[in-house]
């Protein structure tokens, strides 16, 4: 090998390694300023807390959410997930088919599928596997979805958060920065970003209501919303948030907002999941 | 004859700034729709256009000109904004806020 193509091997090798690890380090910086911020503005409760949503950071409401978790309202919708576990589809396979390492699988939750090239949700999993089997996937928002969602979460309870955005794939980390920039940008009539009610704005009142910090929010999905009067998944809450600052919703599992939950779940590396959770 | 003449000119007149109302209604409405589709393009559009243009559709097909123009043009307005909002909000630096500092 001669000398210059050693040279142009080596350079192509050192800018690999530097854009790799500089990808790792914009992640992990991220993480640390985001978790940094929202653990000063709340000193008195623990990273974990942060699961627990405004429950962690308002006596009050704290109170009768106890209560309510005494007889948890998902309760019905994880039995009912157990069932759809343990029933065959009709070709004879059923979900241990798919996810081998069986239902406590949410933590593997979002993840780059390289071959894909897009990140992939636990919901999208799910259809993925029902369509794999000749079966009739599942609507994204309300319904069955949920069931399922619900007892998967509820047999991951404890594992803990933790997002990779691969260095080996610079798509992964264009998903993930087109998640960040989702959740940074201002958007509706009301001008408003996640950022500015979730970070900004954690722990004052809108309205009636305060704002949870971004921290730990996606460790609880699916929740049983008191507003829904069931459970419903994160990208129903997307949706929900999106039409309250009055801009036009995304779809359910399309691109933007599985990129928003992949940016926003990497934020949350280190929690441990606690879901299903019951919300107002 | 003169009485009738007047009357027959005061209702194409009247006939007249109808037809005009109805077509000015139409083609806004069919500007909003197009500027609709642009907010949309970039993910702007703004929860309640797609609901101000159905309802003035609905207003000019019962014949209710004036509140169809209206609709409309509020539909064609928000839909601007969005777009607008949208090309700056692309220009956001993508890094985490000042007050998230380390």
């Amino acid at each position: 090998m001669n000398k210059k193509f050693k040279t142009i091997v080596l350079a192509i090798t050192y800018s690999l390694i530097i854009t790799s690890t500089n990808l790792q380090a914009d992640v992990a910086n991220d993480i640390e300023r985001f978790q940094g911020y929202l653990m000063k503005k709340f000193p008195d409760i623990s990273k974990q807390d942060f699961a627990d949503g405004v429950y962690a950071i308002d006596k009050s409401s704290r109170e009768s959410w106890e209560e309510i978790e005494e007889f948890p309202p998902y309760e019905i919708q994880i039995d009912d997930g157990k069932v759809m576990w343990d029933s065959k589809f009709a070709n004879g396979k059923s979900y241990a088919d798919c996810f081998k390492d069986g239902p406590a699988v949410a933590a593997q939750y979002p993840r780059w599928d390289k071959e894909k090239s897009m990140v992939i949700t636990l919901p999208l999993a799910i259809n993925n596997c029902l369509k794999a089997n000749g079966e009739k996937p599942l609507k994204y928002k309300k319904g069955k979805i949920n069931d399922i969602l619900s007892y998967m979460t509820f047999e991951s309870r404890g594992q803990t958060t933790n997002v990779k955005v691969p260095s080996d794939d610079p798509k992964a980390l264009e998903a993930y920065n087109k998640g960040k920039h989702f959740w940074l940008a201002r958007r509706g009539q009301l001008n408003l970003s996640c950022a500015a009610c979730h970070a900004q704005n954690a722990g004052n009142k809108i309205r009636s209501e305060i704002l949870s910090p971004a921290l730990g929010q996606t460790t609880h999905f699916p929740a049983y919303r008191s507003k829904w009067g069931t459970v419903g998944t994160l990208h129903r809450r997307f949706s929900g948030c999106n039409k309250q600052v009055r801009a036009k919703p995304f779809k359910a599992q399309g691109e933007e907002y599985r990129n928003l939950e992949y940016f926003l779940t990497a934020m949350s590396n280190g929690i441990k999941l606690n879901g299903p959770g019951a919300r107002k | 004859m003169k009485n009738k003449l007047l009357i027959t000119l005061l209702a194409s007149l009247v006939m007249s700034a109808n037809v005009a109302l109805a077509e000015s209604a139409k083609d806004i409405i069919a500007s909003a729709e197009t500027a609709q589709k642009k907010a949309a393009s970039v993910g702007g559009e703004w929860r309640d256009v797609g609901k101000f243009i159905k309802a003035a559709k609905t207003a000019l097909k019962n014949g209710d000109k004036k509140k169809a123009t209206k609709l409309a043009k509020k539909a064609l307005q928000q839909s601007k904004d969005g777009y607008s909002q949208a090309m700056r909000q692309a220009e956001v630096a993508l890094e985490l806020p000042a007050y998230m500092k380390k």
